[in-house]
């Protein structure tokens, strides 16, 4: 890719022309394609699993945005799946919001937490930072034990009364109770965030963002303010994070429960995935997500793996991590499609169609603003 | 009722403060010294009591078991090292979740070899003494006795031998520990396997009084994150110091509050004393790995 500045800028219908991508791009069309077809196509029970993987894929996508880019590795990225889908949740429960409405209740109070996980993340680094993430998610479980009438403790909010489900919207069959409808409502969510994350990944932010990974204190000899960034990474993950956690809750795959949204196994199977798909690529976490999801759901229905799944997963981690750092999806794409070869050095140091379509834009709009 | 109370109270905070201080010399040792992490320290602690509790099985033999606590943590901590993190050191984040995970594979094969129940632990020594008027089992005395015993010996190893003397050169400054022949991957091995023995150890202690479960590590992992952030990550005055103030906090809470906040007390300090003063409170300056 390093070698396409030849042309100089191209506009959006040429960097968005199918037959102008790489084949693993055309690829991941073909997949999301298959994903609108799919719901219809299946059995009922699948169209369930589809909608679960596309949530947990979502969940994994906004971990993926802030550890795997700016390298603060969060430890418990449940804080804000729970902090959105328990927000949204209590709203409809106890103020009789509708789940439509409460779901930006989830969104914003997720942003906040974002925001409040961030700021730590300016003073703190590396492990001394993990630790509060770790830390956080846990503190908030036992805040919700002290209250269960609020919060239902450990059962979840059907410990304290019955919360409402989506209802229709337009043309979709109701989310809440149809499996089609919930698989359409997660692939939206989905691509939602895919698009939003890959656009900044992939925009002169994300470099900014990958640049305070491998580096922060040469971003911030730049002049570039790395603790902005990375607040704004925070802010960005928590609220897709909580816009998964909220969806997720009021549709028909999942509930508000302290184990589906907040537990320390659900940031543990975030990394996991994202570990297996591919660190700091969005749709590496993406993959990852789906494809760890689905193996799970089968896995517990086998007799024998049910039991053990955990610690098949486990151990499969810990042979990537050691073996292929870098993921499933960066090393199928290095293998099998891109030859190996780094490409041609350019002069300017290069950079991505997209980034060149993004910076036109910016010139257009007046500027850029930094 | 309320003396009974505060002598009860103070022998729990008194046992756990001598257990956390072993749990939590380990983790910083390797921290201070190493730069890493460890995440897996509190599955270690099952190792410990999971061996004891095989070979307890097998032979019937307490002190055996105790032995093989040790052993099988020790062995483990070292496999750990060599096999893996010496490879992975370069890459801070890789080895913070290779730990994460690791500590999580061993919860589950224990899980998956003795099963979810809890399992006890014959007492390292039977029978009650009363001090001041409250009856305690001898296995506590023997169990706080035996914890102090190998703080003290540590510290002696620590300030008094060379090996001990390199250890402490080493976490000051790798460059400055090479520079007079110390070789860091030996010093970074003792660290592991010492802090491996302690930890099984406390593990084998720790499931003597209570139960033995394959998350058992999780609650005194936790605390020692806490204990090491307070008395600063390195020092091990320090986290004897913060195993006390962090035991008695916790004992407190679930005694006088609530015992569903149990260790929540804990984690809150931590929040709070990275935020306003992240070296410690008596602590040395952040290591600088």
């Amino acid at each position: 890719m390093a070698g396409n500045t030849d042309t100089g800028v191209r506009t959006w219908g040429e960097l968005l022309d199918p037959r102008s991508m790489a084949t693993h791009q055309q690829l991941g069309l073909v997949a999301i394609l298959a994903l609108f077809v799919l719901p219809l196509v299946l059995p009922a029970i699948w169209a369930f699993r589809v909608a679960g993987a596309l949530f947990f894929a979502t969940f994994v996508m906004s971990w993926d945005f802030v550890s795997g880019y700016t390298g603060e590795i969060s430890f418990g990225h449940g804080l804000f799946f729970g902090v959105g889908g328990y927000a949204a949740g209590m709203a409809n429960l106890h103020l009789d919001v509708d789940p439509w409405l409460a779901v930006f209740v989830g969104v914003a109070a997720a942003g906040a937490a974002g925001l409040l996980i961030g700021f730590p993340s300016l003073r703190l680094q590396g492990p001394y930072f993990s630790l509060v993430t770790l830390v956080t998610p846990i503190i908030l479980i036992s805040v919700f034990r002290f209250f269960p009438d609020l919060t239902g403790g450990e059962l979840g909010l059907v410990g304290v009364g019955t919360v409402d489900k989506f209802g229709d919207l337009l043309f979709l069959p109701s989310p809440g109770f149809s499996p089609i409808g919930a698989a359409y409502l997660a692939l939206g969510v989905f691509l939602f965030a895919l698009v939003v994350f890959v656009a900044v990944t992939r925009s002169d932010a994300g470099m900014v963002l990958t640049g305070i990974r491998e580096d922060e204190t040469a971003v911030a000899a730049t002049g570039k303010n790395p603790a902005k960034f990375k607040l704004f990474a925070f802010v960005l993950s928590g609220l897709i994070g909580g816009l998964a956690g909220a969806t997720y809750g009021f549709s028909a795959v999942g509930s508000f429960t302290v184990s589906e949204l907040l537990a320390l196994v659900i940031s543990i199977e975030v990394i996991v995935a994202a570990i297996l798909g591919g660190m700091g690529t969005i749709t590496g976490a993406a993959f990852g997500g789906a494809f760890f999801y689905i193996l799970r759901t089968v896995m517990r229905n086998i007799e024998f793996i049910g039991e053990l799944y955990f610690l098949v997963f486990a151990v499969v981690t810990l042979l990537f991590l050691f073996f292929l750092p870098q993921g499933i999806v960066p090393a199928a794409v290095n293998r099998l499609f891109a030859g190996g070869s780094p490409g041609e050095p350019v002069t300017d140091g290069g950079s991505t169609d997209a980034m060149a379509v993004l910076r036109d834009w910016m010139d257009r709009l007046g500027g850029e603003k930094r | 009722m309320v003396d009974v109370n505060a002598v009860n109270l103070a022998t729990n905070v008194l046992l756990l403060g001598a257990l956390y201080s072993l749990v939590a010399i380990g983790f910083t040792l390797i921290f201070g010294v190493g730069g890493v992490l460890n995440l897996a320290h509190g599955a270690v602690l099952s190792i410990g009591a999971y061996s004891a509790v095989a070979v307890v099985r097998a032979t019937g033999s307490v002190p055996l078991a105790a032995v093989a606590a040790a052993a099988g943590a020790g062995l483990f901590s070292l496999a750990f090292y060599k096999g893996m993190i010496r490879y992975a050191r370069e890459s801070p984040v890789l080895v913070l979740i290779l730990t994460l995970v690791m500590g999580l594979v061993i919860e589950q094969v224990v899980l998956v070899a003795f099963g979810g129940q809890a399992l006890a632990v014959p007492s390292l020594l039977a029978g009650q003494t009363e001090v001041a008027g409250q009856r305690l089992s001898n296995n506590r005395v023997f169990v706080f006795a035996l914890s102090w015993l190998l703080i003290g010996g540590l510290f002696y190893f620590v300030n008094r031998t060379k090996t001990g003397q390199a250890i402490l050169a080493t976490s000051m400054s790798e460059k400055g520990a090479a520079l007079v022949g110390i070789e860091a991957d030996r010093v970074y091995t003792y660290t592991w396997i010492l802090a491996g023995v302690l930890a099984g150890l406390a593990g084998l202690f720790l499931a003597s009084f209570q139960t033995a479960t394959p998350l058992m590590g999780r609650t005194p992992l936790l605390l020692s994150f806490s204990i090491v952030v307070i008395g600063g990550l390195g020092s091990i005055r320090g986290s004897v110091i913060g195993a006390y103030l962090i035991s008695f906090l916790d004992q407190v809470t679930v005694t006088l509050v609530s015992t569903r906040l149990a260790g929540v007390s804990a984690l809150v300090v931590l929040v709070l004393v990275l935020l306003i003063k992240p070296e410690g409170l008596f602590g040395r300056e952040l290591a600088e790995h």
